[in-house]
Parts: structure tokens; sequence; C-alpha cells
């Protein structure tokens, strides 16, 4: 083995503990969604689904619509929703047009390649009795966004009982 | 307790660096199945995770080679098996490698994939003990923790595989040596995605794949050349095997020789020796033979199979030693 590889391995080691070391945010988002989000606006996409997400009515109610307003309050952002089908949404993250989609989606989701997964924050009983791991999807990477809206959820589900 | 390799006597000492060789790969294991589970419990879409991950998986074929190979080693030839079993070592040397070189091989392409396509991984959080915290933190500490001890034990078992002449110790030690780069290249990797730089993730992991493929490629080569029968060398391939010329200095300093060469072959552990000596008359007497062979066998330990030849002339493929040429 070439004796220069370890000597630029812990010159990049100390170099990117410096960066972090300047004030630098970790995690980071890479498309900055996080800051975009702080003091503007939340873009929510959102798909029909049981007590989660429910569009009877003039404005879209249900658990999640809770959970993702509050949310956007505490960041003092507005929320600006999209309705769509999965795919649509799912879409909306990977082209950057969405900030969250939330529609009762579970940690089974097929989506797991297109968007990132929250941390499971609440359970859902299926249809067959079976019960599985609330989650919502975020862009792929935005690490710091991700990491605030699981803090958020888990301490909601904590204390309002979110997931049902 | 007399411990064998095939016909071989192992004397007091290697018997005792064969015990401590196998203590050390046994602890080897348990530490790596404690790695594993380690690394597997904080994985997340870390590429360099999954990187690191796969190479503490490929890190427990050789010293299961290894363990395999010394047992299998200790039987005694047979009719079927008229050379013995030392050969396991150099097949459990070739698994060893081909499996690096493989999985190594793949991670180049998966982690190269991730790059150009511009995945960016996602790290979350974790909720530990009630507290919220990001999961990129215990990917690094898991990675300081585990980086170290396999370094210390590559060390260790650098020695014994000198001692013991086993080219699968060797490969193992030389693999956990370098087991640090991997945690160091891990912790950039996710300090990286931490940053906001969601290359350095994919970066990290296809520098880590590459140092497995080097791994196995050069195990890979080691192996391949030991199984051709390539003229013996030492346990790290570095030089030609200093037994060969003693051999030789040895046959050609006996009185009724002109010229010795000998044909050695590295079996794992042990050496298998065809000697060539030319007569200085037409007749040789069966007892000079003999005797000539068991010099050789006192030696060392690793010589125990010697053929002593009669020739007219040196076969070509032999370096040829006169009486009072080389010194070599």
């Amino acid at each position: 083995m070439p004796r220069s590889r370890p000597v630029a391995v812990v010159a990049a080691a100390v170099s990117v503990l410096l960066l972090a070391g300047c004030g630098i945010r970790i995690p980071a988002d890479p498309q900055g969604t996080l800051d975009r989000v702080d003091g503007g606006v939340l873009r929510a996409g959102i798909t029909p689904n049981g007590d989660f997400v429910r569009l009877d009515g003039d404005s879209p109610s249900g658990s999640e619509i809770d959970a993702l307003i509050a949310f956007a309050d505490s960041l003092d952002a507005e929320v600006d929703w999209t309705v769509g089908s999965e795919e649509a949404l799912v879409r909306g993250l990977e082209s950057g047009d969405l900030d969250v989609v939330a529609g009762g989606l579970t940690d089974e989701t097929p989506w797991t390649d297109k968007a990132g997964m929250t941390r499971p924050y609440g359970e859902v009983t299926l249809a067959d009795g079976s019960t599985a791991k609330v989650v919502m999807l975020v862009p792929l990477g935005e690490n710091a966004f991700v990491s605030r809206l699981e803090t958020f959820l888990t301490d909601e589900a904590a204390t309002e009982g979110v997931g049902r | 307790m007399t411990v064998r390799f095939g016909r071989t006597e192992l004397p007091e000492r290697q018997v005792e660096v064969l015990r401590r060789a196998v203590r050390l790969e046994w602890v080897t294991l348990a530490f790596l199945a404690v790695t594993a589970t380690l690394v597997f419990l904080v994985l997340g879409n870390s590429q360099a995770m999954k990187a690191a991950w796969v190479e503490d998986l490929l890190s427990f074929i050789p010293p299961i080679a290894f363990l395999i190979a010394v047992r299998m080693a200790r039987r005694r030839p047979t009719v079927r098996h008229p050379y013995g079993f030392h050969r396991s070592v150099a097949v459990g040397h070739l698994v060893a490698a081909v499996a690096l070189t493989g999985m190594g091989a793949f991670l180049i392409i998966d982690s190269g994939i991730g790059l150009v396509t511009g995945e960016h991984p996602t790290i979350g959080t974790v909720n530990l003990f009630g507290a919220t915290i990001w999961l990129g933190w215990l990917m690094i500490a898991v990675m300081a923790v585990t980086g170290i001890p396999p370094v210390i034990v590559g060390r260790m078992k650098l020695g014994l595989a000198r001692e013991l002449h086993d080219k699968v110790l060797y490969a193992d030690a030389d693999m956990n040596k370098a087991d640090w780069m991997t945690s160091v290249g891990t912790i950039v990797g996710v300090l990286g995605i931490g940053v906001g730089l969601w290359w350095m993730d994919a970066a990290a992991a296809i520098f880590i794949a590459g140092s497995i493929v080097h791994d196995g490629v050069s195990n890979l080569r080691a192996a391949v050349v030991d199984l051709m029968d390539a003229r013996a060398t030492t346990f790290d391939d570095a030089r030609p095997h200093p037994l060969v010329g003693r051999v030789d200095q040895y046959l050609s300093g006996l009185p009724w020789v002109r010229e010795a060469g000998s044909r050695v072959r590295d079996e794992g552990h042990v050496f298998h020796i065809e000697a060539f000596v030319v007569p200085r008359r037409g007749k040789v007497a069966l007892a000079d033979i003999e005797t000539a062979r068991e010099g050789c066998v006192s030696l060392d330990w690793k010589i125990q199979d010697v053929v002593v030849v009669p020739v007219p002339e040196l076969p070509d493929v032999v370096d040829a030693i006169t009486p009072r040429g080389s010194t070599a």
C-alpha cells in the first residue's frame, strides 16, 4: 500500500473537522431546505388517507395536517398544500417543488430510493389487523430538514399522540 | 503434546506460536461479530457505512479459512493424498482473495452509480434513551471505537505469520492492519454528509472499496502464484525463501557432491523439495543419499518431504550452487 494514502486520509479528515469547526451546522442540507422553510413557506404534498389526511372540508384536516401546521408554526412558516397522487408528490420531492409528503405513509413505502423517509413517529393498524409504522417523505439528503422534522414529530407524537 | 503439520512435527516454539495464532483468530472472530452487529445497527443510508460493513463481513473469511486450514493441514499424508493436506492453506487463501476482489468491485460500481446519479444520502435522527441525536454522530462513534483494535491484533498476527510461514494468516494480518483507514474513510464520508457535501459519502465508499479490491488482487496474485508451484518465497512474498539457498549450500558442501540445485515448492507451512545433485563420480552410495536427505530435513522444521536425486547435470530451472562458488 502506498505510503501517501494514509496521509491523504488524515488530511481529508482534519480538513472536514476544521470545516465543521467553522460554525457549519451538522447535519446540513445540500439544497438548503431548512433555511428556506424557516420563516418562509413549507411546501407540503398531501394525499388523502383515513384520519391522517382528510380532504372533505374547505381546507385539509387530519392528524398529519395538524402536525405539519404545528411544525410550520415552530419555524414561523406558512404551509402551502399540494394535493396529488403519491407518485406525483414523490416526483415533486425529486424535482425540488415539495419539501415534505404526508398521507399515512408507512415505513414499508416503496418510494425509498426516490425520497428520504423520516424515522417512524406513530403506528397505524392496517385493514388486515397488522400494524405499520407511520412516516413522512422528504427530499433525499436534506439532513438538517429531516432531523428537525423528526425531532418535532417525535416530541409531538409523545405529547399529542399524532399517529393513530 | 505433539502438534503436526502433516508428517512434520512442529518444534515447541512453533507449537506455541500456532496456539497463539489460533487464539488470536478466535478473538478476531468474536470482535468482528460485535463490530459487524454495531455497524449494522447504525448503517442508515450511508454508502460508506455500507462499504465498511461489507468489509467487516468479508473480514470473517480469512480467520475462518485459517482455522479450517490449520486443522486440515494436520492430517497425515495418505495413499490418496500423498503430498498431505498442506494445500488447504492455499485453497483458503484463494477463496478469501476471490471474495475480496468480487465484493470490492461490486462496491466500486455500486458507489460509482450513486455518485454519477447524484444520490443524496439521507441520514436523519435516532431516539436514544429519550434524546434525539443525529444518526451520523453514532456512525462516527462506532467507527472510531471499532477502528483501533484490529490494527493492534493485526500487528500481533503479522509476527506469528512469519514464524508459522502462513500466508492466510499474513493476508488476514495485513487486512486488519489497514482497517483504521476504513474507519477514518467512513468517518470522513459521514462528516461530509453532515456538512452538506453529499458526494463525500460515495467518494469515501469508493476509497474503501478500492482498498478492498487492492487487498483482493494482491492476495489473489499470491494465492495463484503458490498454487502454480512458483519458487518458494517468504511469507510476505517479498523475496525467495532463504531456506532454498541453505539446502543448496548444504548439499553442495557434501564431499561427494560437485553441484547441487533444488526445486522447492511451498505447500503452505511446509516445503516439498526435489534436490538435484551432480555427484563427483559415476557411482553414489545409497547411504550417502539418505544422509544428505536427513541433513536437509534437520535444517528447518519446514523441510520434511525431501527427495535427493543424483543427476548427470542440473536441470536448467534451478540455481546451481557449487562448493567454492557463490555465497548466496
